[in-house]
């Protein structure tokens, strides 16, 4: 057999050595060191490269660097949401792009009655959406991607019986200026005229859910849960209600994207937070955490958001056009997604 | 076994087994009673036709979670082929076009499947890649403009292809119903086929009974692609018209058809034939819908509750199962009758 072959050789190696790391290459050290940060500065580098020969111009200001921060900010929020999900094991939250567009429909409806009703019907429809998701695959094990699918479907198709192909417009909806410009400001408000919100929201939320899944009780099961839930089950965590926290975690940060997605689009519309899932996805993934889960982190995820928008900022100034931007980062994700695993692999960090 | 099966249980298990054809005879049956103008050869036929391009996709599919794998890429994989089967009928004909097209299928499986088995990548990133390569490379090829053919040989293979020979059976429909019965067969009857069945069942055991794990993989995802695009050039061919979006919905379908039809997402169990009656019990249901006069907006909520409940009844079923998993019902019984004494 096979198998016993290899295993017999290994062991003939001299006892000192570690087998694991007889392959060790050079891509696998960086990665394991400075994690998904080198690919960063590797994208930053290529730029300021660009820069210098010419080819690119405004790469290295302040104001682009914002600009880039800025336009990834919201795949930001539901991003480090949906990290929880895959950190315990489930792949991915499908459900995310039509909760973004019901809690933003529900908040532009409720704005007759206030800005605060409406904040709190739409955070109260998001958590619904994630105690559904939490009983079904926390509890009953549904498999994680076709139950969120089924969700994503059953809510778009109640966002378009209730509200019947219309788009509702806060302006008109509201019944103060006050609540319709407050409302615009969820996504408008600029600190110093130049820092948005949703940057704001990013950055606690990373320092929030990093600290969460980092320090707390909560985020140390969701890790053993996430790399082994046999093992946690029987070293008596609460397994079911850590997957569920999981989803309804993400579920509130989809909600808060809803929200300044509606801000940002001044519509409610049943396509607002489309391709929403596998953008978040994509950034996860590039970011380390691995979809075996309990393995990544917050700070990773964030990186892979950083990363997309880089990649997104010097093709767009080297007049790459829109659709082979999609090409392109298809193909680097799958790279830097195979590369981090082959690293991950090499050094016995991971069985997949 | 020790415990004999009871009869009431192996009749409810048997009725699981065959959920599907269930479920179809209910909505055909209720579809012929109460929609309005349904049952009638005409309307019978469109259901056919429309079936047809995600009935093909479907095969392949299907095999793919049977392996236990995941295909995201198939929706793209219609467009982009049937783009190449119209864009080169005007250099090479449709002679040479048709298999260009399919090959281009197979190949985008074929690197779908080695990175998969060889690269070791898991097949939800790899497929989730290539659905954004091959979407940003429609575009980049086409400008973002559709693909139609207003030539009279063009629109001649348009309309063979929908020519009613039967009553239901079309050409196109012909050549669907063969490729899924020669494919049902194949999977069902021969060891090649049974051994994608053991690969998705145990990739560890398959793999010890000396079967090439990695081979069978690639094979799924070859298959995959090139059912793929069989399903979107024949349906191009026909409509003699290919969008640019033309196979957007088919993968939420697709998937929703294997599940329904009762192949499992952890591999190792399904068949093609339930997938294409469920294929049809989604496609008469919503014809039925539109018929009632209801619109768009009442299918997908109906689709997604039919989903969510299936997906939630088997989660259930298997729920139910794990709880009873190592209880013996024998000693059971006689704590029980200890307690009462």
């Amino acid at each position: 057999m096979e198998g016993t072959e290899v295993l017999e050789k290994k062991q003939q190696n001299s006892p000192g050595d570690d087998i694991r790391t007889t392959n060790y290459n050079i891509l696998g050290k960086i990665f394991h060191g400075a994690g998904i940060y080198a690919v960063a500065a590797l994208f930053l580098v290529a730029g300021i490269i660009l820069q210098a020969l010419g080819v690119i111009n405004n790469f290295l200001t302040a104001q682009n660097m914002l600009n880039i921060v800025d336009a990834v900010s919201m795949l930001g929020i539901v991003a480090v949401g949906m990290a929880f999900v895959t950190y315990s094991g489930h792949y991915a939250d499908m459900s995310v792009p039509t909760t973004m567009a019901l809690t933003g429909i529900i908040a532009v409806q409720m704005l007759q009655y206030g800005f605060f009703p409406a904040i709190a019907a739409a955070v109260a429809a998001g958590l619904l959406i994630g105690l559904i998701n939490a009983v079904a695959i926390g509890k009953f094990k549904a498999n994680p991607i076709i139950w969120t699918l089924a969700v994503n479907y059953v809510t778009l198709g109640v966002i378009r019986l209730v509200w019947v192909n219309k788009q509702i417009y806060p302006d008109m909806i509201a019944k103060s200026q006050w609540a319709s410009d407050v409302f615009d400001n969820i996504y408008r408000f600029r600190f110093f005229n130049k820092i948005g919100l949703p940057v704001v929201y990013m950055i606690i939320l990373v320092i929030l859910l990093n600290f969460i899944m980092k320090k707390t009780k909560f985020g140390q099961q969701l890790k053993i849960t996430g790399a082994a839930r046999k093992a946690s089950e029987f070293s008596g965590v609460n397994v079911e209600r850590v997957i569920g926290l999981s989803f309804v975690i993400c579920a509130l940060t989809a909600t808060l994207g809803g929200l300044t997605v509606t801000s940002l689009s001044r519509v409610g519309a049943y396509y607002n937070g489309a391709g929403y899932d596998f953008k978040a996805v994509t950034a996860i993934v590039i970011g380390g955490m691995t979809l075996a889960g309990g393995r990544g982190s917050i700070i990773g995820v964030l990186g892979g958001v950083l990363i997309i928008g880089l990649m997104n900022n010097i093709m767009t100034l080297l007049g790459v056009g829109t659709f082979s931007q999609d090409m392109i980062r298809g193909i680097i994700f799958i790279v830097v997604v195979g590369i981090n695993a082959k690293s991950l692999r090499t050094l016995g960090r991971d069985d997949a | 076994m020790l415990n004999k099966p009871n009869s009431k249980k192996s009749l409810l298990v048997a009725i699981d087994r065959n959920r599907i054809f269930i479920l179809f005879t209910i909505v055909f049956l209720f579809m012929a009673l109460f929609a309005p103008r349904f049952f009638n050869v005409f309307n019978l036929t469109t259901i056919m036709r429309t079936s047809a391009m995600n009935a093909t996709v479907a095969i392949g599919f299907t095999v793919i979670l049977i392996i236990g794998q995941l295909d995201l890429s198939i929706g793209t994989i219609i467009t982009f082929t049937a783009i190449i089967g119209l864009g080169l009928k005007e250099y090479i004909g449709f002679g040479g076009s048709i298999p260009v097209a399919i090959i281009a299928g197979g190949l985008i499986g074929l690197i779908n499947g080695l990175l998969v088995a060889k690269a070791k990548i898991n097949s939800f990133i790899v497929t989730l890649g290539m659905m954004t390569a091959l979407q940003g490379a429609i575009y980049t090829f086409t400008g973002g403009n559709s693909v139609s053919l207003s030539t009279p040989d063009a629109f001649a293979v348009s309309d063979w292809l929908a020519l009613m020979i039967f009553p239901l059976v079309t050409p196109r429909v012909i050549i669907t119903l063969v490729l899924i019965a020669a494919s049902a067969i194949f999977m069902k009857r021969t060891r090649i086929g049974r051994n994608f069945y053991m690969v998705g069942g145990n990739r560890q055991t398959a793999w010890l009974a000396g079967i090439d794990t990695d081979k069978y993989t690639i094979a799924a995802f070859i298959m995959s692609g090139v059912t793929a695009g069989i399903g979107g050039v024949l349906f191009a061919m026909e409509s003699a018209a290919a969008t640019l979006n033309m196979g957007n919905s088919s993968l939420m379908y697709v998937i929703s058809a294997a599940i329904i039809g009762g192949t499992a997402m952890s591999g190792g169990k399904g068949g093609i034939f339930k997938t294409f009656v469920a294929i049809l019990m989604l496609d008469v249901l919503y014809n039925g819908i539109i018929l009632f006069g209801l619109g768009n907006e009442v299918k997908i909520f109906i689709a997604g509750i039919i989903l969510a409940s299936v997906v939630l009844y088997e989660a259930y079923v298997s729920y139910k199962h794990e709880k009873v998993i190592g209880q013996r019902p024998e000693l059971m019984k006689e704590l029980e009758v200890q307690n009462q004494a």
